[in-house]
């Protein structure tokens, strides 16, 4: 926001501009702990913890981001999120196997191109991630401003609708379905004498420069200011005559469609199966809550710590022998962590 | 009519303990089975509503209690040697106060969204540690295949008592439900809901509105705790479905259905929700049907309307018929998913 500063800020105290290091210092510090108590090399650490890690984070950052920016300018909770994300997952798994000519009942319009059908999907799957998120904000988001709490329960109500929807529709049905990767993506890298699929590079390499992107447009663009100024205040937007409903519309397509597409992507990498929405809701939930609900870097810090605790967490219990299930738990540990820590989330202005 | 109204009550108690005389006698066995399962998920529903509709916290973790109060039934019964019922009673109520205050304890340092989503979150840490099936935590928890073959005492045991055991939950629903109507209306209960309406007014009026809500929360999880503890008594067995998410959107979804902040809404919006289920998964509904349409798509869609349509649920439509014009519950939740931070 382009708003002159009064000269009293720069007076900040230090203790105050280093506040949200301290939450990034206190988990490098855990993480350091664990490789102590747990060691690795160096090459395990990078290709075994970090990047996989960073594959996560790639994937929770375009299930997220969204989520966040959702909310923060129009204060809707959304639990559907995850539902959307499934739909692109859906989609590029359709195009995927139903357009292979190979694959035995295929649909008649094939495409024998196993990197187009992919891409084809990424794309389809995007669009109709963002279409539908649109048209829920059309049709059952608008009605419901005066009453956040009834956004919350219709989303959740559409959590069902999308499982049911899945399990109905023939071609996807309730099995949970393998991923498909793209010939062009299926082999492992060398890596630091370790071997690395190439797959999860390109999951870093897109959620990156979508990242870069998304953070350029934001900062430098005029409708990333109205929707940075919507943040703030979308009232006040209004008043300077910016029709806030559309922006509104298309911020709520556009965060859906990413997250469609990081199901999309996600489905080559981990398959799709029904459940699929409400899980990885919750993985969405966990990332805002300790970014910020709100605020577009803290869901990229959010993904990247929760990546990244999830596969530091995964390694200690493998070499440490503890329960399986706390790897699994350490996400939400995290979590009430960061919450007990600073209760707003790492990036909250608050 | 009017003067008629205090006998409502007594009509419906009356109504409900005759209803297992009024079926045939090859059905009327397994109606009781549904009815039980009714009065206990009605219990589970009005403890939610004393959180959601009175208070104002709309918590997204109510399984972790219900499940709580199951499991610990569940562990002490399969013990060689299981304690009275008394002990099991008394460890059931014990462990859903401390739970439900330690959550409290651990949620209620935020508010708003953010209340709901510390709750998702720590309910999840328990559905994840009960359902794993590891080694070290099965022996205890059951892992994926739960707690099986739970022995009840004889005397309460629903296959050879079923009669028994609907008396049971009967009498501690209803006991249970004067018991939070006789909270709403107490001094304490007024101030869960200056909460709900107004907090720092609350606080204003020198009330430290933390210990009441920690009350509320501790209360509320001891219901639900019960409620879970007769769910394992009658199906003798505790999985970790009771953890679920999907228990406390069933929570969310009676809650919805009856009216939020009612009391005996939720628990309407129990036997609706129990009851719609059975009818549409019936073998007469399926076959009028189309096959695509799936049971739970029908659910889906309905709460939907509901939600957009009918957003005070099943009271809310019976107080319009009765010409009333209360302050709808809408209006009552307005403000209660605004996001504060910092409390």
């Amino acid at each position: 926001m382009a708003v002159a500063a009064p000269p009293t800020i720069q007076a900040k105290p230090l203790r105050e501009r280093l506040a949200p290091l301290v939450i990034p210092a206190v988990f490098v510090l855990i993480f350091a702990t664990v490789l102590v108590v747990a060691p690795a090399s160096w090459p395990k650490l990078i290709t075994g913890i970090l990047l996989p890690g960073l594959t996560l984070a790639a994937i929770y950052f375009m299930l997220s981001a969204g989520l966040s920016l959702i909310f923060g300018l129009m204060d809707v909770l959304n639990f559907a999120h995850g539902s959307l994300f499934m739909l692109g997952g859906y989609c590029a798994w359709t195009c995927n196997q139903w357009l292979d000519p190979a694959y035995p009942g295929h649909w008649p319009l094939t495409i024998a191109s196993g990197n187009l059908r992919f891409i084809i999907g990424l794309v389809v799957g995007a669009l109709v991630g963002a279409a539908v998120g649109s048209l829920i904000e059309i049709s059952l988001i608008r009605p419901l401003y005066k009453r956040p709490i009834y956004q919350v329960l219709l989303t959740l109500g559409l959590v069902f609708v999308f499982d049911a929807l899945v399990r109905t529709i023939p071609a996807w049905g309730s099995l949970s379905r393998a991923p498909i990767k793209p010939p062009m993506l299926t082999e492992s890298l060398s890596l630091l004498g370790r071997r690395f699929p190439s797959y999860s590079l390109f999951l870093i390499c897109l959620s990156v420069s979508l990242a870069v992107i998304i953070a350029v447009v934001l900062r430098r663009s005029r409708i990333g200011l109205t929707i940075r100024a919507g943040v703030q205040d979308s009232a006040m937007v209004e008043a300077m005559g910016i029709n806030v409903r559309r922006v509104f519309t298309g911020v709520f397509g556009f965060g859906s469609g990413l997250a469609a597409l990081g199901g999309a992507v996600a489905a080559s990498f981990i398959g799709v199966y029904p459940e699929m929405g409400l899980e990885y809701q919750l993985f969405a939930f966990i990332v805002v809550v300790i970014g910020g609900l709100g605020s577009y870097s803290g869901a990229a810090a959010g993904a990247l710590l929760i990546g990244l605790a999830r596969t530091f967490s995964d390694h200690l219990v493998l070499e440490t022998g503890l329960p399986t299930a706390i790897a699994s738990a350490s996400t939400v540990l995290v979590m009430a962590v960061v919450l007990l820590l600073k209760p707003g989330g790492i990036f909250n202005k608050n | 009519m009017q003067r008629l109204r205090p006998l409502l009550p007594l009509v419906a108690i009356g109504g409900l303990a005759s209803l297992p005389f009024a079926f045939a006698a090859d059905t009327t066995r397994f109606w009781q089975g549904v009815f039980i399962q009714i009065f206990i998920l009605a219990i589970y529903a009005l403890s939610y509503d004393l959180l959601m509709g009175y208070t104002g916290m709309i918590s997204f973790g109510h399984a972790l209690f219900f499940g709580a109060g199951g499991y610990t039934a569940a562990i002490l019964l399969r013990q060689a040697e299981p304690p009275s019922m008394l002990i099991v009673l008394a460890a059931v109520i014990i462990v859903g106060a401390t739970l439900g205050a330690a959550v409290g304890a651990l949620s209620l340092r935020v508010s708003g969204v953010y209340f709901s989503m510390i709750t998702l979150a720590l309910a999840e840490i328990f559905f994840i540690l009960f359902k794993a099936d590891d080694p070290k935590l099965k022996p205890i928890t059951g892992g994926e295949i739960g707690l099986q073959g739970i022995v009840v005492p004889a005397a309460i045991d629903a296959t050879t008592y079923r009669l028994r055991f609907y008396f049971l939950t009967l009498a501690c629903m209803v006991g249970l439900y004067y018991a939070a109507r006789r909270l709403i209306n107490s001094p304490t209960g007024r101030v869960f809901v200056a909460i709900r309406e107004n907090e720092p007014r609350a606080t204003a009026l020198g009330y430290n509105t933390l210990h009441f809500k920690l009350l509320a929360t501790a209360i509320s999880s001891t219901i639900a705790a019960l409620a879970g503890m007769l769910m394992v008594l009658y199906e003798k067995s505790a999985s970790f479905e009771m953890l679920s998410v999907n228990l406390t959107i069933q929570a969310l979804l009676m809650t919805i259905i009856g009216g939020i902040g009612t009391l005996i809404g939720p628990m309407l919006g129990a036997a609706t929700i129990r009851l719609l289920d059975h009818g549409l998964k019936g073998e007469f509904t399926q076959a009028l049907l189309p096959a695509w349409l799936r049971p739970d798509l029908v659910f889906g869609i309905v709460y939907v309307v509901l939600v957009l349509f009918f957003p005070a649920g099943l009271m809310g439509a019976i107080r319009k018929l009765r010409g009333k014009t209360s302050r709808s519950s809408v209006e009552r939740l307005r403000q209660a998913m605004k996001p504060k931070a910092e409390s």
